[in-house]
């Protein structure tokens, strides 16, 4: 009898508790920021099967939201280019209200520069960008920008050639004619026709934007096969301090780390990054068995000061080296010291001034075991001054015109008697971005470079078309056409080498050698939709007096030349989606077809088809989140001709195997700016049967870990 | 950066750089990057000879081995690696390698490269001469590749000869202060026999 009493007594307290309740409200404060504490001003917080309830947050990210009942309910912050983040509140107890929402992968509302040189969202960039973000550099695990495209770029190799230094081939473009900017500026230095890509390390970096396919009507020469812009993060938080550390197989260490203010009208950032790796061997048959160690040492400094509102002063400074242990007696060092200056102007709303001079000197040395001495036998020095200023015509468009002035200083071992040449280039551009009508754009643009050592000059013109069309419901397409001419001026290497190969043959430079010329032709449409993103783009890319070593009788030796014309057609298909439920993925394909005009026997190091994916899973709570990522790329096997290896008259045709290859990594945010992640790299324990030069320096399965601390962000609410 | 680096280390004097009369230890150090060339070495007269085969100059009277770029040849003796990388070490220690270890030399006609200049139509041309494959291996040159690769052996020869003196032999480098490969760098210490200087 007395259970049934307590029960309606219970029911008919809670009956009354309800009723007060109805009437109850309760309110859900916080601040929206994005993953890098950076506030979101406006974005939208709204409350989910309560029409009409919501609020936006003001421009330090903060909101108040007044729930008008005391039940529990969902709420949902989105932001544009943000992926929508949904939470559970209630009235009966504290609310957490802060929100980190994390940036849209697939989103196109980022800004890009590098296309037309002046600030863009990427939607309307009049040509098609891509872009690698931060986020997909910290879920990468690359330490360099090589490993980096390799997971990213679908068609882009690392390849080695003589002496195990690493060959960019990028759809059958070579070294030389990809250009890899920091910032927009030139890394002076080369080693067989490459940059030394353990520079680019992507320490600080906020993203990375590529454009194919020629470019010289903005960068000059070597824009012929692409542009490769890393853009530096600008420091935003008030105080920062980041910590990295990665162990690998073969002895491979990573450890980085940043610091950096933001107080009034100054802000500075300092990097640190170490990688060293043993030498190792890959135990197989191949062109190459041994793998050389290697370490590397690379600072930045770099220093924003805005002494009156519209002016920003930029300096920075740069070191870096590296040693190769190619050698028992013999250490290859390899040195650069950068810096730079920069001041850029507002004029009003309007437009932009900028003026800059930059300096790049980088050195190779050979370091003597036996005796200690380190001797210099290498130094390419660049000073730059550079103008550029930006004009906005209202919505009509944007007027962009500027110039550069270089000398370029070249000491070498391949010189005769380890001499040196130097030389000045100057050009200028302009181009006008012009909104015909809404949703109409065109772009032309045309740039003048002169070349002082032989009076070479070059005119480089570039047209780009594109239309828009937005639909709310069906979402958002742009179809982009294009042509643009890429050159790349002989290097005073390509006209003054005198080198004795290994004292069997020489090589030498040719100073008669006419300029590379490509002309490309792009088409593309893209769509976009809330989570999903697919590009379609399609090329042509004429390449006329491509600049080689080819086998001279007369001399008896090697010789800079000019070849025979070549054609490059391809085709790129992009798929992204990004779903709020942490799924994502990513798949990009490559066609390419490289052939000579004339018939002759193709020589081109291009695969026909080439693919990445990226499978991704991730959750976040209040302390913990992960994100797992199986990410791989497979590359198709080609025939193409080569030299026989007994002289450089007869050429073989040469069969190079295709491969995948692939690579788990789970991601944990254990706390507070700390995570942890570990990786399985080869993870389906790939081994070529024989290392050609184009293979994967892989050695099967491997495992590494590496750990982040950011520790601004423990301090932070 | 111009402070940071050293100026190479010039040596313009060949031949027996470094001599202790009383003890027969001592450097030779010499240019064999001429392929048409022959470095001639007397351990008793500390001297060096360098002979150009295609102009057809004779071999010097007396000599103990030679050098032809990375490829030795001995005066009629023998050579045979040790396991000791440190000439004086391995005095100390008395461990002579047995005389089954000692390798002679053979005549070849496909080792001695003596004209590179047809190398790429695939005509290299060589001398018919004598070669030691033992005390050859303290440089291994992999041509398969461009540039070769080197492998240097740290090990201590023994070159035995006719007239009984046994001479420990290393090679300390094989190029110059600039790193041009060709110039050899090779410590010696006379281990028996008469030491004449």
């Amino acid at each position: 009898m007395r259970i049934p009493v307590i029960k309606s007594i219970l029911a008919s307290l809670m009956l009354v508790f309800a009723s007060e309740a109805a009437d109850a409200q309760y309110v859900v404060k916080g601040r929206v920021t994005d993953k890098g504490n950076v506030p979101l001003a406006g974005a939208g917080i709204v409350v989910r099967g309560l029409q009409g309830t919501g609020t936006v947050a003001d421009s330090e990210g903060r909101y108040e939201l007044e729930i008008p009942d005391s039940e529990p309910h969902v709420i949902t912050v989105s932001f544009v280019g943000f992926m929508t983040q949904s939470r559970t509140v209630r009235p009966d107890r504290e609310n957490d209200g802060d929100f980190a929402l994390e940036e849209n992968p697939v989103s196109l509302n980022e800004v890009v520069v590098t296309g037309t040189r002046t600030p863009k969202v990427l939607m309307d960039a009049p040509i098609t960008t891509r872009v690698i973000s931060d986020l997909d550099i910290a879920r990468s695990d690359a330490a360099n920008i090589q490993d980096l495209l390799i997971t990213e770029l679908p068609g882009i190799e690392f390849t080695f050639s003589m002496d195990q230094q690493v060959n960019v081939n990028l759809q059958g473009f070579g070294g030389s004619s990809v250009l890899f900017l920091i910032d927009g500026e030139r890394i002076a230095g080369e080693t067989l026709d490459n940059v030394d890509y353990n520079r680019l390390n992507l320490d600080n970096i906020q993203r990375i934007e590529i454009v194919k396919g020629g470019a010289s009507s903005l960068y000059g020469s070597n824009a012929v096969g692409g542009v490769v812009n890393l853009i530096t993060r600008d420091q935003t938080e008030p105080w920062s301090v980041n910590l990295r550390a990665r162990y690998g197989a073969h002895n491979e260490q990573r450890y980085e780390g940043s610091a950096g203010f933001s107080a009034g009208k100054v802000s500075n950032s300092v990097n640190v990054q170490m990688t060293s790796t043993d030498t190792y061997d890959v135990g197989g048959e191949g062109d190459f068995n041994t793998v050389y160690g290697n370490r590397v040492l690379s600072l930045k400094d770099r220093l924003v000061y805005a002494p009156v509102e519209g002016l920003k002063l930029t300096g920075r400074i740069g070191y870096y080296q590296r040693e190769r242990d190619a050698d028992a007696l013999v250490k290859d060092r390899y040195r650069d010291v950068s810096g730079g200056l920069k001041a850029r102007y507002e004029i009003g709303g309007d437009g932009d001034a900028e003026l800059s001079y930059s300096y790049d000197e980088y050195n190779k040395s050979d370091f003597m075991v036996n005796t200690g001495s380190d001797v210099l036998n290498y130094s390419n020095v660049q000073h730059n001054i550079r103008a550029l200023f930006n004009w906005h015509f209202g919505k009509t468009g944007t007027l962009t015109a500027g110039g550069d002035f270089m000398n370029d200083y070249l000491k070498s071992y391949q010189f005769e008697d380890g001499g040196s040449y130097s030389q000045m280039t100057a050009d200028c551009f302009a181009q006008f971005d012009w909104n015909v009508v809404k949703g109409f754009n065109v772009t032309g643009a045309l740039r003048y470079d002169y070349f002082s050592e032989k009076s070479l000059h070059s005119v480089s013109p570039m047209l780009g078309l594109m239309y828009r069309i937005d639909s709310e419901k069906a979402g958002h397409f742009a179809f982009r056409g294009s042509y643009a001419k890429g050159f790349r001026a002989p290097t005073l290497k390509e006209m003054y080498m005198s080198f004795d190969m290994a004292s069997i043959f020489m090589i030498y430079g040719n100073p008669d050698l006419l300029s590379e010329v490509s002309h490309n032709f792009t088409l593309s449409a893209e769509y976009f939709k809330k989570y999903f993103n697919v590009t379609v783009s399609g090329y042509f890319n004429m390449v006329r007096n491509g600049i080689t070593t080819v086998w001279n009788q007369e001399l008896n030796s090697m010789r800079y030349a000019n070849e025979a014309p070549s054609n490059i057609a391809g085709a790129d298909v992009t798929f992204s989606m990004h779903l709020p439920c942490g799924f994502g993925t990513r798949l990009a394909y490559t066609f390419s077809h490289e052939y000579t005009v004339d018939g002759s026997p193709s020589m081109s190091t291009a695969r026909p088809h080439s693919l990445t994916a990226r499978v991704e899973y991730g959750r976040e709570w209040k302390r913990y989140g992960f994100n797992l990522s199986l990410s791989g790329r497979y590359l198709s096997g080609f025939s193409t001709h080569v030299y026989a290896s007994t002289d450089f008259e007869t050429l073989t045709l040469q069969k190079y195997p295709g491969y995948t290859i692939w690579k788990l990594m789970l991601t944990q945010d254990i706390w507070k700016g700390i995570s942890i992640n570990m990786i399985v790299d080869n993870l389906f324990n790939y081994r070529p049967d024989y290392y050609y030069s184009n293979s994967p320096v892989t050695v099967g399965t491997t495992f590494a870990a590496g750990l982040s601390l950011a520790i601004g962000e423990m301090f932070r609410k | 950066m111009g402070g940071l680096y050293d100026e190479p280390e010039e040596v313009s004097e060949f031949g027996f750089v470094k001599t202790e009369t009383l003890t027969g230890y001592g450097t030779v150090y010499i240019n064999t990057s001429v392929y048409a060339n022959w470095v001639y070495l007397d351990f008793a007269e500390a001297e060096t000879v360098t002979v150009d085969m295609t102009a057809g100059d004779p071999e010097p009277g007396q000599w103990d081995m030679a050098v032809h770029r990375y490829d030795v040849k001995t005066n009629g003796g023998s050579a045979a690696m040790t396991s000791w990388t440190d000439i004086v070490k391995f005095e100390d220690s008395g461990d002579m390698p047995d005389d089954a270890a000692f390798v002679s030399d053979i005549m070849t006609d496909d080792v001695i490269a003596i004209d590179m200049s047809g190398m790429m139509q695939g005509n290299i041309v060589y001398a018919e001469d004598w070669y030691n494959p033992e005390l050859s291996r303290w440089l291994d040159v992999d041509t398969s590749t461009m540039p070769p690769i080197y492998t240097k052996s740290d090990n201590v020869f023994v070159l035995r000869l006719p007239d009984g003196r046994d001479i420990a032999i290393r090679l300390d480098n094989y190029m110059d202060g600039n790193g041009t490969k060709g110039y050899m760098t090779i410590q010696y210490k006379t281990l028996t026999g008469e030491v004449e200087l």
